[in-house]
């Protein structure tokens, strides 16, 4: 005999705890987007100018490499079966490599910042820059690292909870763009 | 979820990212600031929750998904109302 879930809790996809880390992360960046635009109301135009030095069109290309990188995580999870085995590896392998361009573009960002004399305390709006897009950017390292391991000591369970992990970077990047690049 | 959903997550995502980021050109902006503001975080929303139902698989759990756009919405409604006050000086 079959029963039906026991707690709303089973109905999660995946791991419990990797979905209390989703949850956090998506409180502290949120908190600190919400700090960033109720600081950007004491000196609206000042931060609009530094947000016109930042490069939309890269950050635009950041995020749909992101988000294709998400896919193929998403797709290696769905490649369960013993003869898939290599395919699930080359897509975790692929979404690792566009993460690791995500990185590039983003250390050409910082870099070029730092070319034109932009620090973290040349205005308020570049101190949420730095910590929210590096502390961000820390986590894409975490998931690049995560996405090899499990691409090499391959388990289905460990495929599942390293693509949760990149599609909660991949989330909190989807809060962070609109909101540090564009409004 | 099937590869055929996934593709259409991917190919949504990805027009939903370029919409967002041909919004915030000053071709658009200038002329439309606040209207393209509003229309960059509703799509950054919709963004939010294709990856919730069908990146992270939430779709297969409707409670959960529906808990979590209502937390999105209310995250994203302050990101607005934050971006509008200033706007509204």
């Amino acid at each position: 005999m079959t029963s039906g879930p026991e707690s709303i809790l089973d109905e999660l996809p995946g791991e419990l705890m990797i979905w209390v880390l989703i949850v956090s992360e998506i409180l502290v960046f949120g908190v600190g987007l919400i700090l960033f635009l109720s600081v950007r109301l004491t000196d609206p135009e000042g931060f609009a100018t530094a947000q016109d030095m930042l490069d939309r069109t890269g950050a635009g290309i950041n995020t749909v490499i992101l988000i294709t990188s998400g896919y193929l995580a998403a797709l290696a999870c769905q490649m369960r079966q013993p003869l898939e085995r290599t395919k699930r590896r080359l897509a975790l392998i692929g979404a690792a490599l566009l993460g690791s361009g995500f990185l590039w573009i983003k250390g050409s960002e910082f870099a070029a910042k730092s070319a034109a004399g932009i620090v973290w305390d040349t205005h308020p709006f570049f101190n949420f820059y730095f910590m929210l897009t590096g502390f961000h950017a820390a986590h894409v390292v975490a998931g690049v690292l995560l996405l090899l391991l499990v691409a090499w000591r391959d388990h289905e369970e460990s495929t599942a909870d390293a693509s949760a992990f990149w599609h909660m970077v991949d989330l909190v990047w989807v809060l962070l763009f609109p909101v540090i690049y564009l409004l | 979820m099937t590869h055929k959903t996934l593709h259409i997550a991917l190919i949504s995502l990805i027009g939903l990212s370029l919409a967002s980021t041909l919004l915030s050109f000053p071709a658009f902006s200038s002329h439309w600031s606040t209207a393209s503001g509003i229309a960059v975080l509703l799509l950054a929303w919709q963004k939010a929750r294709i990856i919730l139902a069908q990146y992270l698989g939430l779709a297969a759990a409707p409670r959960w998904q529906r808990g979590f756009n209502l937390a999105l919405g209310a995250v994203f409604l302050t990101f607005l109302a934050l971006y509008l006050v200033p706007l509204s000086l």
